[in-house]
């Protein structure tokens, strides 16, 4: 039963046109950084940066690298919008359509239910994110070689590093595992605010607003010394494992904080749920 | 098959329900009836473990239905007002998944309801290009798939045109004739509770008024059109006899608790008035419904 919950929620997720939204921004957004970086100073610049650090270009100039360059703003600016309009719909939208009265006649518990919207929820993150990182890469291999990768980054976080193609494809793989679990927190987040009685609309505000509170504050001189209590801190760290050496210790503490704020938002969410009536 | 028992829900300040006690038998037609707000939905709500109840307890087939909801809930199906779909979706889709909450439904019981319904052939179709009616008819397969024993219909014939109101009842009737289902039914539609019902409670403002069977509703307070030569000095030696205890539109005496047709005219006519007609008004629901909403309205 718990499998065709989840099936029924994925048929609901991915059947309405606006779970593409997304999908369809990031293509358009993927393909006009291309061609930014192929016909403006954008790819001069990365070959004097290389030059300058003693490599030679067409080494490291590869789709590999371009498809890395193309994925950081998108990650942090149109990813976050996209996975809170998701989550933000899962559980608000079914209650101002009135689906959610339909299925609540039924003998099926809240936290079930909840339970599969959530995991719904995670696996639209994982493949936004696999689609976002796939394409990338299949746009960039259009006009770039298949060779070594060139990681340069000033913000979020600073990373250089210069990798073998089998290296930098390894990574490149294992950095969608934490945007992954970054999108899932987004989703989460929102999704905690659906569970209350509000528009979809109101919950994926409130999850950007979040957002964006942290953004400022985590920026503001007085709060550097806490950095670490700020989401975005540790949204970052999937850069992170481009850089040489990975700093483990912060990787490890980050999956643990993104994790724990995965179940906390679910937790609060189903708690406001549980308690909430449901009413025409 | 349901029992609600001194069932109470406030929001907020204002007391939606309060100290709603009624039992819905087995096999019966029940109409809950109410104007708007008067509360038929949050009790509905309750019924279905939707809303919290502040106090008090529901039942449904013997079982809690806050502490043992999956249980209470596994023979009951239910349509709202204006039942609402994944639009997007198409209406088999929807069927297996709203079905699926109850119980793994296999195809062949998800075709027996379609054709059951009437809806063969457009099954395949997406949900928003069905009509008002059609989606009527998927609302009632959703709630026919899992086998229920009881129905819950939440003002099931709001927005329908009157041919498919006629419809509606027409099915609601079938339901009950040929499966054998105990039906609760919540309407301010008067003339349709009157033709479904057997028994019926009537709600205001939160408070139970009146639960009763509808031959009950007509016995109380009956009404006797007379036609005499002065009404009111009638009414006047009527009363003085205490045969009536009401009198409307200067036709029309409600007879006193025991009072006949036959005690009237023998008075009458010993008083040497001459009566043209006596007969005896049936009540209708309606006519009751507003006596009751009337009454309260005055004692309140």
């Amino acid at each position: 039963m718990f499998y065709l919950h989840l099936r029924n929620e994925l048929w609901k997720l991915f059947g309405k046109k606006r779970t593409y939204i997304g999908f369809g921004a990031f293509l358009i957004a993927q393909n006009g950084m291309l061609l930014m970086f192929r016909f403006t100073k954008w790819q001069k610049n990365w070959e004097r940066l290389l030059a300058g650090n003693g490599y030679l270009a067409q080494d490291y100039l590869s789709a590999l690298t371009v498809a890395l360059v193309m994925l950081i703003p998108q990650i942090i600016l149109l990813m976050p919008l996209y996975t809170a309009l998701v989550g933000g719909d899962l559980v608000a939208k079914e209650a101002e359509d009135g689906t959610l009265r339909m299925i609540l006649s039924r003998p099926v518990s809240r936290f079930r239910l909840l339970l599969v919207k959530w995991l719904a929820g995670l696996i639209f993150s994982a493949v936004l994110v696999l689609a976002l990182g796939g394409t990338a890469l299949a746009f960039a291999r259009i006009w770039f070689p298949w060779r070594g990768m060139f990681v340069y980054s000033l913000w979020p976080e600073h990373v250089f590093n210069l990798l073998s193609a089998g290296a930098g494809t390894r990574l490149y793989l294992f950095s969608h595992l934490f945007m992954t679990l970054n999108a899932s927190a987004i989703v989460g987040l929102a999704f905690m605010f659906s569970c209350f009685n509000m528009k979809p609309a109101a919950a994926t505000i409130l999850a950007l607003s979040f957002l964006f509170i942290n953004l400022v504050l985590e920026h503001l001189p007085f709060f550097e010394p806490y950095q670490e209590w700020f989401l975005l801190y540790h949204f970052r760290v999937w850069l992170l494992i481009f850089a040489d050496p990975v700093p483990w210790e912060r990787v490890i503490g980050s999956l643990l904080v993104l994790g724990a704020f995965n179940v906390t938002t679910f937790l609060i969410g189903a708690a406001a749920f549980q308690a909430r009536d449901i009413k025409s | 098959m349901i029992e609600l028992t001194q069932l109470c829900k406030r929001f907020g300040r204002r007391l939606a329900v309060q100290d709603l006690t009624l039992s819905v038998p087995a096999g019966e037609i029940y109409g809950l009836l109410g104007h708007n707000g008067a509360g038929k939905s949050t009790a509905i709500g309750m019924m279905l473990g939707q809303v919290w109840p502040t106090s008090g307890q529901v039942r449904l087939f013997n079982q809690d239905i806050t502490t043992h909801r999956s249980r209470a809930l596994r023979r009951v199906g239910a349509i709202f007002e204006a039942p609402a779909f994944y639009d997007y979706l198409s209406g088999w889709r929807n069927l297996e998944i709203l079905s699926s909450y109850t119980a793994y439904t296999p195809p062949q019981r998800i075709r027996e309801v379609i054709e059951w319904v009437g809806l063969s052939g457009r099954e395949g179709s997406k949900v928003r290009t069905y009509s008002h009616g059609m989606r009527a008819r998927l609302a009632l397969a959703q709630a026919l798939l899992p086998n229920p024993e009881m129905l819950i219909l939440d003002e099931p014939g709001s927005g329908l045109d009157p041919e498919g109101i006629h419809e509606m009842r027409e099915t609601i009737l079938r339901l009950h004739r040929e499966l054998g289902l105990t039906i609760l039914l919540s309407s301010h539609l008067l003339h349709e509770v009157e033709q479904l019902c057997s028994r019926i409670a009537v709600l205001n403002q939160g408070r139970l008024v009146f639960e009763g069977s509808l031959a009950q509703t007509r016995a109380r307070g009956q009404w006797v059109r007379l036609r005499v030569g002065d009404f009111n000095r009638a009414v006047a030696e009527l009363r003085r006899a205490q045969l009536i205890v009401a009198e409307r539109d200067g036709q029309c005496v409600g007879l006193a608790a025991g009072a006949g047709t036959d005690q009237i005219v023998r008075l009458l006519v010993q008083a040497d008035m001459p009566v043209y007609e006596v007969a005896v008004e049936q009540e209708s629901l309606e006519a009751f419904y507003l006596q009751l909403m009337n009454g309260k309205r005055e004692g309140a």
